[in-house]
């Protein structure tokens, strides 16, 4: 099962406390590599809160944990805090205000059984 | 007392005690600044080049000779540095014709641009504080980017002219895409706008200003928030990301929004910066050359476009300078690799996916903690700060006429 959705990124204060413990935690990752998604696209995708997501556009991909959002119902809208896993995603190249369209991404997401992308891997791929 | 350079409301009235390499007691710290100061104990970055540690001396002559012989540095990042180390940047990328960029230039830069320049009326904190009835946070979440904004200022302080607070006489309103922790406190005056549509939302509001019925969203909300908006006595607008990402090129709108809700009231704009002196590096740069970010001086010009943003000049660069910042993180893929496959020199504090790309870092001191100087509050007002305790650290001024020195 696949879903198109777009993504808007957000800044978190518990994630930007977790960056200052330091980039390469378990902390930093849990908390910056996750994809908020309505319930009903929760439910279209047939996975848990908690459960792995790929989430892949044009740019790049990233396996991500999906949690379940306590927002009201926004089917098809999603939310990632703003962070190097969702920056895998966002096109660099941009309108004439030369600023990157950090708020509305599209991209698909469905269930994955990888793991979880980890930062060194996100590093390796700058680097490559 | 101590100055928290965690965000841009650079709060002066923080007390530290440091304990064993921790931070043991603190008073009026917020979640974000207690990581700030905490952040000193953890993961500091030592003198580099390729991942070899060298001595500080030697990570400086690196960096000097690879400026020397670049033929378009890039220098970026500067809105966590302070306003003199700004200036000695700038006079570094005039002497060198580098390209200079800073964070503005991927969020609050075109906002920016028009309060620096006078195309918005905008006001200070103290004056929010003393006299501000309305406070709209728009594509902004205070309560996760700048925690102390409504103790301090917006909402909860009593002020001269709001004796009555936040019980009776302060309205917050939020405009956003999500219900975000200060949606949340605002309530009532929560007003969800679509992914980009911000610009059919302030059409809506003008038609409503202007007694017609609105086109966008539900007629009977928009024409309560009408009437709040009228009956403002001092309003301000506080416009984040959120906005600035949806409006881009339709910014002009903000403009006449504010222009007519002037005719009625008063109304100011103060956008929320979040690095701590990112207005600092904005309004050093327009008074140098007229403009706030994306300069090159390459061949003793001044030239300034799209083409001298760190989006465009990392990828035309052969060495970029990355001072207090870590655009590996925080810039899209394509403009991080960029950065990390080019002669990149870190000068920073931390360890970051920047500093771990880097052909050459050079650790600094945290200034607030470990360096003093001078920064413009997201408002404009100067805040001066002396280092809480003494470290043998170069500040980002000292690295930079050491850098200027060797070169």
């Amino acid at each position: 099962m696949e879903a198109e959705v777009t993504i808007v990124a957000f800044q978190d204060i518990f994630q930007n406390e977790a960056r200052k413990k330091g980039i390469y935690t378990d902390e930093y990752r849990q908390l910056s590599a996750q994809i908020i998604l309505d319930k009903q696209d929760i439910t279209r995708l047939g996975v848990k809160d908690g459960q792995r997501i790929s989430v892949k556009n044009e740019v790049g991909g990233v396996v991500v944990a999906a949690k379940i959002s306590d927002d009201d119902p926004h089917p098809g809208l999603a939310f990632m805090i703003n962070s190097p896993w969702f920056n895998q995603l966002v096109r660099d190249d941009v309108c004439d205000t030369s600023i990157p369209g950090f708020k509305r991404i599209a991209a698909r997401v469905s269930p994955s059984e990888e793991n979880v992308t980890q930062i060194s891997e996100i590093l390796q791929r700058m680097r490559a | 007392m101590v100055v928290c350079t965690g965000c841009s409301l650079l709060c002066e009235d923080i007390e530290l005690v440091l304990k064993d390499g921790t931070i043991s007691q603190a008073k009026n710290l917020c979640r974000k600044g207690h990581a700030h100061f905490q952040a000193l104990f953890i993961e500091r970055t030592r003198p580099m080049i390729d991942g070899r540690e060298v001595s500080l001396d030697q990570a400086i002559s690196k960096a000097a000779e690879i400026l020397k012989s670049a033929k378009s540095p890039l220098f970026y990042g500067w809105s966590n540095s302070t306003l003199e180390a700004q200036a000695a940047g700038i006079d570094l990328a005039r002497r060198l014709g580098a390209t200079i960029d800073d964070t503005s230039s991927f969020c609050q830069g075109i906002l920016m641009e028009l309060v620096l320049t006078g195309k918005v009326p905008t006001c200070t904190l103290d004056d929010v504080r003393n006299f501000a009835d309305t406070s709209v946070f728009w594509g902004a979440d205070p309560s996760n980017s700048h925690p102390r904004h409504l103790s301090r200022f917006a909402y909860y302080p009593r002020g001269e002219k709001r004796q009555k607070s936040y019980e009776e006489e302060r309205i917050c309103i939020a405009v956003d895409v999500r219900k975000s922790a200060t949606a949340r406190l605002c309530s009532n005056y929560y007003f969800r706008v679509p992914p980009g549509q911000d610009a059919e939302f302030i059409e809506s509001i003008l038609a409503v200003l202007d007694g017609k019925i609105p086109r966008f969203g539900d007629k009977k909300r928009m024409i309560e928030l009408g009437t709040v908006l009228r009956k403002t006595e001092y309003g301000v607008i506080f416009p984040g990301l959120g906005m600035v990402y949806s409006l881009q090129e339709k910014m002009d709108l903000l403009v006449r929004l504010v222009a007519k809700l002037n005719e009625i009231t008063t109304f100011m704009v103060l956008p929320m910066v979040d690095h701590y002196n990112m207005r600092g590096f904005n309004q050093l740069l327009l008074d140098e050359t007229g403009f706030i970010n994306r300069v090159s001086f390459q061949g003793g010009t001044t030239v300034h476009g799209p083409e001298q943003s760190v989006m465009a000049a990392a990828k035309s660069c052969d060495a970029a300078l990355v001072i207090g910042s870590d655009p590996l993180s925080a810039l899209p893929f394509g403009t991080a690799r960029a950065l990390a496959k080019t002669s990149l020199i870190a000068i920073d504090p931390r360890r970051s996916l920047t500093t771990d790309a880097a052909k050459v870092v050079i650790p600094s001191a945290m200034y607030g903690l470990e360096a003093g100087g001078t920064s413009l509050r997201l408002d404009g007002v100067k805040i001066e700060f002396e280092p809480f305790f003494k470290s043998e650290l170069l500040s980002d001024e000292q690295i930079l006429a050491k850098i200027k020195e060797a070169i």
